[in-house]
């Protein structure tokens, strides 16, 4: 598996054509909810007073997405924004805070940051949440940060996600410790007993 | 005119600039994950 890395720090990224210059920087990241895939990112200018660019990065044009910059082979591959989010997705899709229901109905938490795996594969793992009680027995007044893996059955928009109820026993506290957990939910899932 | 008004001009202008800067680096850095739904072979379909 290649090196995982939280999405809210892919913002600022810089995208980089293979002959070494930097076009833009990563603003949103977009994925796909179902295939569990990321499908592009949307810019901003690497200008001082540069804001947002109108034209995006499909996932189809990332020649590999690293730990410090997103390589693309030139800026000729980026497209005009509607091609990776339309505005209204933008505005209804944001997953960020929003909360975390098994499908038998439990709430265990808000989802914090989207775990995604670096490279080429593009692929959504996991997901960083604020735990809730039914998941993490502690104090309120120390909110448990965890990673659950990403299930098959995943549902997502801006208000909820749920996610597959075996998947809160794969939680990790940190992402070394989730790559080895996001396999042994894989293994699980292919029937081997977790 | 008076040299302390165009001081308070300088300054004014010089503010602004700062919080027009501030207020786009703001934006720049405030990404987010978007979840989308595309069909089989539609757009974004790979």
């Amino acid at each position: 598996m290649n090196e995982l890395m939280a999405a809210r720090s892919l913002t600022t990224l810089p995208v980089v054509t293979l002959s070494g210059e930097a076009v833009a920087q990563i603003k949103d990241t977009v994925f796909d909810a179902e295939a569990g895939r990321i499908t592009g990112f949307t810019l901003s200018g690497r200008g001082l007073l540069s804001g947002p660019l109108k034209q995006s990065l499909p996932w189809t044009a990332v020649h590999s997405l690293g730990h410090d910059a997103v390589m693309i082979v030139d800026a000729g591959v980026l497209a005009d924004t509607p091609v990776v989010v339309a505005r209204r997705e933008a505005q209804q899709g944001r997953v960020l805070h929003a909360r975390v229901l098994t499908d038998e109905g439990a709430q265990v938490g808000t989802v914090l940051d989207v775990v995604v795996e670096g490279g080429t594969s593009g692929r959504v793992v996991g997901f960083r949440i604020a735990a809730g009680k039914a998941l993490v027995q502690g104090s309120r007044r120390r909110r448990h940060r965890v990673y659950v893996p990403r299930g098959e059955t995943l549902a997502v928009s801006g208000r909820a996600l749920v996610i597959p109820a075996d998947a809160t026993r794969y939680v990790a506290d940190d992402l070394p410790s989730f790559a080895a957990r996001v396999g042994a939910f894989r293994d699980g899932r292919e029937g081997t007993p977790p | 005119m008076a040299w302390w008004i165009w001081l308070v001009v300088v300054i004014a202008a010089v503010a602004a600039v700062a919080m027009v800067t501030l207020a786009v680096q703001a934006g720049r850095r405030s990404g987010t994950v978007i979840a989308v739904r595309r069909r089989r072979g539609g757009k974004g379909a790979r």
